[in-house]
């Protein structure tokens, strides 16, 4: 086919009324043809098995850390538990004085603490 | 014992590739390689970067495939990760190119026109990748879709996600910008 007339395939195969399917068969037996080279599904499992491997390692990993962070958050969760007992215990409430641990203190007894009087 | 897929039906495929058959998953591969091949390869030209985006649709299909609820066509989802991908990559490319180089739009694509059986037959290919990779990305994908894959109007819209007159002003508009494009070929 000479450049012109592929040209006006090309030009032709854009029109609205033009069946896509029809043009694209004849560019293509024209030689406009794509394809990816030799080996290409090779490399795509290869990178898909090395890759699964490392998916599965993260997977993993971030079970671990689901673990861990379980664990942490209990031992947290308790801790804060006691803390709040023992304050109550030994403030009688929760005011934020008592959490602050000024609860039995007075004003005038920061000031003498703080300037050593 | 090794299974073949030749004659599997989709649906058989998804659900082997989901439970990990990398055969069944190399099946799809090969369906679909071609039709990836020309949108990407339509998009970015005929370069390593576009065997590259290939291998990333593929990659990227695999790990969602648990996702592909079968509403679409395989075909169609795949070709949906393909444009976006290609995108992303033409997006990339013009921020890098407009920090980096003083190159225009248009050598920002490598040309590696692989063998043909004739002379002829690689000067269209040749022709046809120059005169694509002169369009603005926008049209290239319309043009791409309907020329190379050769769908219609109403599968460009659904694939691309746009109004069928979006589609339909964008091939008019491409049409006169490729006459002009091939004008000075």
């Amino acid at each position: 086919m000479k450049p012109s007339e592929l040209k006006r395939l090309i030009i032709g195969s854009l029109d609205e009324n033009a069946d896509p399917q029809l043009a694209a068969r004849k560019l293509e037996e024209e030689g406009v043809s794509f394809d990816f080279s030799k080996g290409f599904i090779d490399k795509v499992i290869d990178r898909v098995a090395s890759g699964a491997d490392t998916v599965s390692r993260e997977i993993e990993f971030s079970r671990s850390m689901r673990i861990v962070f379980n664990r942490i958050a209990l031992t947290g969760v308790a801790a804060i538990v006691l803390l709040l007992i023992s304050i109550f215990m030994g403030e009688g409430s929760f005011s934020l004085n008592s959490f602050l641990g000024l609860g039995d203190t007075y004003d005038e007894g920061i000031i003498c603490l703080l300037t050593g009087n | 014992m090794k299974v073949s897929y030749r004659q599997a039906e989709e649906s058989e495929l998804v659900r082997a590739s989901i439970e990990g058959d990398k055969l069944a998953f190399g099946e799809i591969v090969e369906r679909y390689s071609k039709m990836v091949a020309r949108t990407v390869k339509g998009m970015l030209g005929d370069s390593v970067f576009a065997e590259d985006i290939g291998q990333e649709v593929f990659i990227k299909l695999y790990y969602s495939l648990a996702d592909f609820r079968g509403e679409a066509k395989l075909s169609t989802y795949i070709q949906k990760i393909a444009i976006n991908l290609t995108l992303n990559e033409i997006k990339r490319r013009k921020r890098f190119f407009s920090t980096f180089s003083q190159k225009g739009n248009n050598e920002m694509y490598e040309y590696e026109v692989p063998d043909y059986e004739s002379e002829e037959k690689r000067d269209a290919s040749e022709l046809v990748n120059k005169a694509l990779m002169r369009l603005d990305p926008k049209f290239r994908i319309i043009v791409a879709m309907r020329m190379l894959q050769g769908y219609s109007t109403k599968e460009t819209a659904e694939i691309l996600d746009l109004p069928l007159g979006t589609v339909l002003s964008r091939l008019s508009r491409a049409q006169e910008q490729l006459k002009v494009i091939l004008k000075k070929l």
